[in-house]
Order: structure tokens, then C-alpha cells, then sequence
């Protein structure tokens, strides 16, 4: 990855971020209901999305992996995993703290939160795999594995949750979306809120990937370095 | 074909003659029974059906996810998963025989588990049982598919065995509330309609645990 | 301004996190960059030694 483009995409990154959080805090008005809380909201969502995105790439990598057995798209599923985690967590760090006020409660057995758990350990295990591993061809096509496997994972967790939790009625029916944006500047903070965390994903991604280039590619010149030892050695 | 066979004859031998999974996976599955009635201290009647359908699914996992690190020790040790990779047979062929091996097993381990469960917590022997049993099975056959797929990465990497439980239970997620909603229902006597939509999710992650492992399982055993 | 607090945390822990991820982003960049140079200069190191060698031996010959 190039240094400009690097440098671009994280002042793009910036800049959105401020104009998000100018909109978050000033410009959109406060909802009536939840009051001053609900504006968590406006970043929650982003990373809810970030977060299900990345974990998608980690799949659709592990795909490309298997079938090209390219070590790049397994530095790229394992950067989008890590990032993917990174979010996921604050997703349920940020909805934890939402839930506090407005549900009296922490945490909740509803089926999003519930979900979004379940994604955060399946991917957890993604991450042990690889830290616990070396890194060679063989491990990574483990993860390409692990990680299509918890995609293809990922409807059924969806449809049991919602079904089990159907059965015990939910604490609060309505949450977020569609239900509570009924101001247009709601929907403009929300959008340029999804703008910028997209921008920080893929900077991050690209930040991570870049660094594990230079993992693949350190392996690379230690073997051939070896090599010149071994060729030095037998005079 | 025969190759299916041939493996899961000699998985099926070794077992016969040493006895050793089956015998610890019904040790493991009664000692979980008895910590989880000291820790619940269940009642008879609707309660103690659905405490009790909930323990046999701990029971089920734990002694499962154990019972595969322990069938892939038995693999390593004597280079048996060695020369499985290096003959020709058919990567599906030989997942399929792994899993049917790990199927019965596990299901030879149930039905131990569920006598002890009606013991244990004062049920009883009746009708209600045989509707239990699809739901057990289809379960059981899940976590097969699941852990013979996942058994073989983590018997290939240094610390497999810490990883087998952190990678089966999430993804065994879906299908344990299924199965213990779905086993609550058949103990406290629910008509077949109340049973039918969890049966639909254990079914949906059973084929979708069979496919990917089907299709996936030349990529995990792969020469290196 | 009720529940300003929980607000607060909210994006306090946001902008925490991202910041401690890029920072560990960046060390291990940094890291890396130091060990692919040295790897770099010892590979040349011992590629040069390798052709000096060859020289000489080729002029004994």
C-alpha cells in the first residue's frame, strides 16, 4: 500500500468523523422519547454494520483462499476478521450502555444482542485460532474454513434466536430503525455516520492488511537468507 | 464406497474392542447429569422436564465436544490420521465415515443419557420418550458433522484441544436452542406442532453442517 | 441533559478503542519495518560475502 493513499483515506477518514460527530452532538435534533441517549444511535449502528461486513469478507476471502491459494486473500480475511472483532465489541459495549438507561438493564437475552453475542464468540474463536497457530499454508486454509463456516452459521443463529425469542416476549419491542428517524436531519446524521465508520474500516483494514504483507514478506526473506547461510556455510 | 466401509469398520473395531470412547462419554455425560441436579435441584412435573431437557443438551455438548478431542488423540497417537491423508481415498467418502463413527457414538452415549436423565429426575418411561428421540438424533448428527470437521483442524495444530470446545460450542449455538426448546416440548407431553418449527432448525443445521463439511473436508486434511 | 453520562461513556469507549487499535496497528508496523531492514542488509551482507569469495576463487583458480 502506498504511503499517499494511506495518508488520503485516513484524512478522508478524519474529516467525515468530525462532520459525524458536529451532526451527532449539534446539528440533529434530540429524540423525544429516549431523550439525550438516543444519540448513541448514530455511531452504534455504523459499527453494527462495519462489523457484519467485515465478518462477510472474512467469508467471502476464505472462499477466494481455498481457490486461488493466495496468501494474500488470507492476510485480507484475517486483517477483516481482526477489524470485524474491533467492532463487534463496541457494538456490544455501545449497546450495553444504551441499555442501561433506556431498558434499566445492561444486558437483555433479545434476539439482536443475542445475535451479535453469538457473532462476537464465533469470530473470537476465528482470531484464538490464528493467535494460537502458526502461520503457514495449512493454517490458513483452517481459518478459510472456520470463517465459512461460521457465515454459513450465521442464518440459522438468526432464525433460532428470533424464534426463542418469541416464546419469552421481548423487553421492548421497538428499537432502532425506521421506527424512531421520522426527522429528516435523524436520517443525514445516520448516513454520513455510515459514511465515515466505512471510511475508518477500510483504512484500518488496509492498515492491518499492509502489516501483515510485511509479516508474509519478513517469512519470506528469512527463508532466503537461510538459504544464502547455508550457501555461505559449506565452504 | 468400500472405502466408507473400510473406515468405519475400523473405527467401529477399535471401539469394540477397547470401549474406551463410549465408556467415557457415559461417565462424562452421568457425572454432568448429577452436577447439574446438585446445582439445580430440580423438581418433578413441567420444571423438572425442562430443567432436565436442558441438562441432557449440556450433557450432550460437553461429553460430545470431549469425547472428539479424545477420538483425536486416539488418531495421532498411533499416525493413524497420516496414513488416512496419504491413501486415495475420497476426502468426502472418509468425512462421511468419520462422522457416521462419531454418530453412533454419540448416540450409543444418548440413549445412556437420557435413561439417566428420567432417573435423575424423576420422570418417567413412557410414549413421551419416542418423541424425544428424533430430536436427540438430529442433534446428535449435527454435532457430528460439526465436530468431525472442526476435530480435524484442531488435531492438526499444537493447542487443538483448547480450541475444539472455543470454535463447536458457538457454532453448535443454533441447534442446542432447538434442541432444547424442542426437548422441553416432547417431555412435558406438547402436541407435534409445538416440536415441528425447532425439528425445521435442527434439520436446516444439520444439512447445512453436512454440506460444508462434506465439501470442505479435502481443504482441512490436505497435504501441507 | 439527563443520561448525559451514559452518552458520554458511549463515545468516550468508541473513540478509545479505535485510537488503541491504530496505536497497535502502528507499533507492530513500526516493528516490522525495523526487522525487514535488518533482514534485508544481513541478506545483503551474506550475498556479497558469498560473490567475494567466488572472486577470489575464481583468481586462485
Amino acid at each position: 500500500m502506498n504511503k499517499s493513499l494511506n495518508l488520503a483515506l485516513g484524512a478522508l477518514t478524519g474529516g467525515l468523523m468530525v462532520v459525524a460527530i458536529y451532526m451527532v452532538f449539534e446539528y440533529v435534533p434530540t429524540e423525544a422519547d429516549q431523550g439525550i441517549v438516543q444519540r448513541i444511535f448514530y455511531f452504534h449502528v455504523p459499527c453494527a454494520w462495519v462489523a457484519f461486513a467485515a465478518f462477510g469478507l472474512v467469508a467471502i476471502c476464505g472462499i477466494f483462499y481455498l481457490w486461488l491459494e493466495s496468501p494474500i486473500w488470507d492476510d485480507l480475511g484475517y486483517a477483516a476478521a481482526e477489524s470485524g472483532m474491533v467492532f463487534c465489541t463496541l457494538v456490544l459495549v455501545t449497546g450495553s450502555i444504551w441499555a442501561k438507561p433506556i431498558w434499566g438493564t445492561w444486558w437483555t437475552w433479545d434476539s439482536r444482542l443475542t445475535t451479535t453475542l453469538i457473532l462476537w464468540l464465533l469470530y473470537g474463536g476465528y482470531l484464538l485460532l490464528r493467535a494460537m497457530a502458526d502461520d503457514t499454508p495449512q493454517v490458513a486454509r483452517f481459518a478459510a474454513v472456520v470463517g465459512i463456516v461460521a457465515v454459513a452459521d450465521v442464518p440459522v443463529v438468526v432464525v433460532s434466536v428470533r424464534l426463542w425469542r418469541t416464546i419469552h416476549p421481548a423487553v421492548l419491542v421497538t428499537r432502532e430503525g425506521g421506527h424512531g428517524l421520522e426527522d429528516p436531519r435523524m436520517v443525514a446524521t445516520l448516513l454520513v455516520a455510515l459514511a465515515a465508520f466505512t471510511a475508518l474500516f477500510v483504512w484500518l483494514l488496509i492498515l492491518r492488511f499492509a502489516t501483515l504483507r510485511m509479516r508474509t514478506r519478513i517469512a519470506k526473506l528469512a527463508g532466503e537468507l537461510n538459504l544464502a547461510h547455508a550457501a555461505a556455510g559449506d565452504l | 464406497m468400500s472405502g466408507f466401509v473400510a473406515v468405519l469398520r475400523k473405527d467401529l473395531r477399535l471401539e469394540v474392542r477397547s470401549g474406551e470412547s463410549t465408556i467415557a462419554l457415559v461417565a462424562l455425560s452421568l457425572l454432568i447429569l448429577v452436577v447439574l441436579v446438585f446445582a439445580l435441584d430440580p423438581v418433578g412435573g413441567v420444571r423438572g422436564a425442562g430443567i432436565a431437557a436442558g441438562a441432557l443438551w449440556v450433557a450432550m455438548i460437553f461429553a460430545g465436544v470431549i469425547g472428539s478431542t479424545r477420538a483425536l488423540h486416539a488418531e495421532r497417537d498411533n499416525g493413524c490420521i497420516r496414513a488416512l491423508i496419504l491413501s486415495p481415498l475420497d476426502r468426502g467418502a472418509l468425512y462421511v465415515a468419520k462422522l457416521t463413527a462419531a454418530f453412533i457414538f454419540m448416540a450409543i452415549a444418548e440413549t445412556a443419557a437420557v435413561v439417566l436423565m428420567v432417573l435423575f429426575f424423576n420422570l418417567d418411561f413412557d410414549a413421551r420418550l419416542l418423541r424425544l428421540a428424533p430430536v436427540i438424533a438430529l442433534g446428535a448428527l449435527g454435532f457430528s458433522a460439526l465436530s468431525t470437521l472442526l476435530a480435524a483442524i484442531a488435531g492438526r495444530i499444537r493447542a487443538g484441544d483448547l480450541l475444539l470446545p472455543l470454535l463447536a460450542v458457538p457454532m453448535f449455538v443454533p441447534a442446542l436452542i432447538a434442541g432444547v426448546k424442542a426437548s422441553g416440548a416432547a417431555l412435558t407431553g406438547a402436541p407435534f406442532g409445538a416440536i415441528a418449527q425447532w425439528l425445521k432448525i435442527l434439520v436446516a443445521f444439520d444439512v447445512i453442517f453436512l454440506a460444508a463439511g462434506y465439501l470442505l473436508f479435502e481443504h482441512v486434511v490436505g497435504e501441507d | 441533559m439527563e443520561n448525559f453520562g451514559y452518552l458520554f461513556a458511549a463515545y468516550t469507549i468508541i473513540f478509545a478503542v479505535i485510537f488503541l487499535y491504530v496505536v497497535f496497528i502502528w507499533r507492530r508496523q513500526a516493528r516490522l519495518e525495523v526487522e525487514l531492514r535488518t533482514l534485508e542488509a544481513r541478506l545483503k551482507e551474506v550475498r556479497q560475502e558469498l560473490m567475494a569469495r567466488e572472486t577470489t576463487a575464481r583468481a586462485a583458480q
